[in-house]
């Protein structure tokens, strides 16, 4: 009898467990729905409006619903017609690596130089850090003061070196590397900071008992501090590579609307000139997609390498 | 197990990042859409009760703007303009407080920077209701037309403005043989240069023909002494359309080219007149004449001898050149020797949104602002005049306005409108610009030979005006 209203029990007991999950799973919803309404309303939902224009001819003045229907004419034109579209990809392109490249390898090395018991350590800190909080259209405008070419700083430095004068963001051989100085400029404080938390997070001991064992500052440096730096190098690699793959304020203004001759052109500056100047929404967002996928791509490739050497 | 869910955790994050960020790009430009940035000096009228008002939304032309002034208390229009600086709102605001109190109705003048005034107009109609009236640049009518956006003036409109501006207004508003609004500020393209620099160069007078216009630009061009142009004889304004495109095209027509043919079936701005002024261009730079370096401001500053721009800049010369505006000239557009100077012009008007419920209404408004009140100055006039320093395109407003328009400044360019022709009104006409520009600028940069250029230019703007035919 006993085992009888034990079983019982426990069958009521399992009984009030599966009545008590969904509630449970219920409150679990509960919970995530305000993220999930939010990335619905304002990632997923825009992506997807996205991609459907992309198939459409569309000025944004006639009603969405009268969108001329363009299938993959307009994937087909910017990949095989037109010109610029290969041109803005590749200085994007160029643009994104020399960066990202230079960025990690400055404000790394500045992370170590202010990891150690350099006088002033937070002062240098705070003065690396401050052109990220500075506005790209101020750093702009004064960049393209200090490039001018007849009476900007840098040509009057080079002419106290005897050097000569460049042309900087009025060259289209020079545009490019000029801009790129800016952006290293800017970003590098904050990578800086990204990297000394992840050199902060790496137990002494271990350097410790490296130097006992007769490592070398280089040899530390290549297989301790190196792979353990390894999820702040992704991290970097990934956001920094984003960032470039994304860039529209600089070319915006200190090269004046990617200028000269669309040296600096990049593709999210003719996204907007092409939505926006143009009203040719359909092609705009058909290149939104592109970058969207090119970004996804190089993004999964970067993790699989650094993943792989774990 | 535990720097196992922490790798985890940071794959599914970065994993996470990709996505997100990837649609950030198309999530960011939908956006951009829906949300029109605030306006830069939003200025509402006082509210005033409001209550609903039945007026029919008008699809074709009504014969006649509703008479005249019964007051209308309760209604509202929505007014969209690019004049939101502090000095243009002191003398606009009160002209339009002036005509809340005449009829009662509320105006709500919405104002948006010019650059951001094109996306502010098609993004109205996705954002809710749109404005009542708009005041645009001439060029978007093509647009604006082809996407139903405007409202055909009432006749009484349309013949006022036919019989009170002049001939290249008229045009300038005009589009596929209809007048879509009252025509407002215009904009005509001359030389303007600085005295001083001209005269140290030894150049008495300033250029008539394009053969002395490149002599002066190499005789005002400076070197320092470390063999830098300290000085450019000529401003070349680069990385910006209309800077590049206007000035051309103002040259071009002066050496007795065409820009378009007259049916826009396709363009002719390659044609031997405009390779002839590419070709000027390019050699006015390569022999010195010109840095490419120099910019707007660097004309302001005293830097450069001779540009050539709209008169809308006087305002900006006005406070900074070096001398002051007396040490500032305005000349004729060179021209081919024998040839006739004729200046570009571009025009800005006020249209009605068509489907405006308050259509009937927004011309009543239109016409008494742009209608001559005791002083002979219609409203608008006194505005432009007085408050954007421009030059009021209706012919009463000029001659009321004579003693500013008179300044020695302005006068060239009020004096020149008669020869003036309007900016190609096709459609399309802002991507042709643009890749024209784009062109020019590869010629100057030696990217390519001026042939080169303009071929691809005239190659891309003849697709653009097929796809635009085709609808």
């Amino acid at each position: 009898m006993e085992s009888v209203v034990g079983a019982a029990g426990s069958i009521e007991r399992a009984g009030a467990r599966r009545r008590r999950l969904p509630r449970r799973a219920a409150a679990g919803y509960a919970f995530v729905a305000p993220a999930l309404v939010f990335l619905v309303l304002f990632a997923l939902g825009p992506f997807v409006f996205t991609v459907y224009v992309s198939l459409h001819d569309w000025n944004m003045l006639t009603p969405v619903e009268t969108m001329p229907w363009r299938g993959l004419e307009n994937y087909r034109y910017l990949l095989l017609e037109d010109p610029l579209f290969r041109e803005t990809f590749r200085n994007t392109v160029a643009f994104a690596i020399a960066n990202v490249l230079i960025t990690s390898v400055l404000s790394l090395g500045l992370a170590l130089l202010l990891n150690t018991q350099v006088r002033a350590r937070s002062l240098w800190r705070a003065i690396f850090f401050l052109p990220y909080i500075t506005s790209t259209i101020a750093v702009s405008i004064v960049w393209n003061n200090l490039y001018h070419p007849s009476y900007g700083l840098f040509n009057g430095v080079l002419g106290l070196l005897g050097l000569p004068g460049q042309r900087f963001t009025s060259s289209v051989e020079q545009a490019m590397p000029s801009m790129v100085a800016v952006a290293v400029w800017l970003g590098v404080g904050y990578y800086m900071i990204l990297f000394l938390a992840g050199l902060q997070a790496i137990p002494l001991d271990i350097y410790e008992a490296a130097t006992v064992d007769g490592a070398n500052s280089w040899q530390r440096f290549r297989w301790m501090t190196l792979p353990l730096l390894r999820p702040t190098l992704l991290f970097v690699a990934v956001v920094s590579t984003l960032a470039s793959l994304q860039i529209f304020d600089l070319p915006f203004v200190l090269t004046l609307q990617g200028g000269p001759v669309n040296a600096t052109n990049t593709v999210v500056l003719y996204m907007y000139q092409t939505a926006f100047n143009f009203t040719r929404m359909g092609r705009a967002t058909a290149m939104a997609v592109m970058l969207f996928l090119v970004i996804f791509l190089i993004t999964l490739l970067q993790l699989r390498l650094l993943r792989e050497r774990e | 197990m535990e720097l196992e869910h922490t790798a985890l955790s940071r794959r599914h994050f970065l994993g996470r990042l990709v996505v997100t960020g990837g649609m950030a790009v198309g999530a960011s430009l939908l956006a951009a859409c829906g949300q029109p940035s605030p306006p830069a000096a939003p200025t509402s009228a006082p509210a005033k009760p409001t209550a609903p008002v039945a007026a029919p939304t008008a699809a074709a032309a009504p014969t006649a703007a509703p008479a005249a002034a019964k007051p209308a208390s309760g209604l509202k229009l929505t007014v969209l303009t690019h004049w939101g600086d502090q000095d243009q709102l002191t003398v606009l605001t009160p002209i339009l407080q002036q005509y809340e109190q005449q009829t009662g109705v509320t105006i709500d003048h919405q104002t948006v920077a010019f650059d951001e005034l094109l996306k502010r107009i098609t993004t109205g109609r996705l954002g809710g209701p749109a404005p009542d009236i708009y005041h645009f640049y001439n060029l978007w009518m093509p647009d604006f037309v082809g996407s139903s956006l405007l409202q055909p003036p009432p006749t009484d409109v349309t013949a006022d403005v036919k019989k009170s501006w002049s001939q290249g207004s008229v045009d300038g508003a005009t589009y596929k043989d209809q007048i879509w609004g009252y025509p407002t500020e215009v904009n005509n393209y001359l030389l303007i240069y600085n005295k001083q620099l001209l005269q140290e160069a030894g150049v008495s007078k300033p250029p008539a023909t394009l053969d002395e216009l490149k002599e002066a630009s190499i005789k005002a061009t400076k070197k320092g002494a470390d063999g830098k142009i300290s000085q450019t004889g000529f401003l070349f304004l680069k990385g910006w359309d209309s800077g590049v495109v206007h000035p051309f095209t103002s040259l071009l027509w002066s050496n007795g080219g065409e820009y378009a043919a007259k049916d826009y079936s396709q363009v002719m701005f390659n044609q031997q007149p405009g390779l002839d002024i590419v070709s000027l261009e390019t050699d006015i730079i390569k022999n010195g004449g010109a840095d490419l370096g120099f910019q707007q401001a660097d004309f302001v500053a005293g830097k450069a001898a001779m540009t050539i721009m709209a008169n809308w800049w006087g305002a900006a010369l006005r406070k900074g050149v070096p001398g002051g505006i007396q040490n500032v000239g305005v000349a004729p557009i060179p021209a081919r020797a024998g040839g006739k100077s004729t200046p570009l012009q571009y025009n800005w008007l006020w249209g009605v949104d068509k489907n405006s419920k308050n259509s009937g209404e927004a011309w009543k408004f239109l016409q008494w602002l742009n209608s001559p009140q005791g002083s002979g100055s219609s409203p608008m006039g006194n505005y432009l005049t007085t408050g954007l320093n421009a030059i009021p395109s209706r012919t009463s407003d000029q001659q009321a306005h004579a003693d500013v328009l008179n300044d020695a400044f302005v006068k060239p360019f009020v004096d020149a409108l008669p020869n003036s022709r309007t900016e190609p009104i096709i459609p399309g006409a802002q991507e042709i610009k643009t890749s024209l520009q784009k062109q020019i600028e590869a010629a100057w940069f030696e990217q390519k030979e001026p042939k080169d250029a303009l071929d691809t230019a005239a190659q891309d703007a003849n697709r653009i005006l097929k796809e635009k035919a085709q609808g």
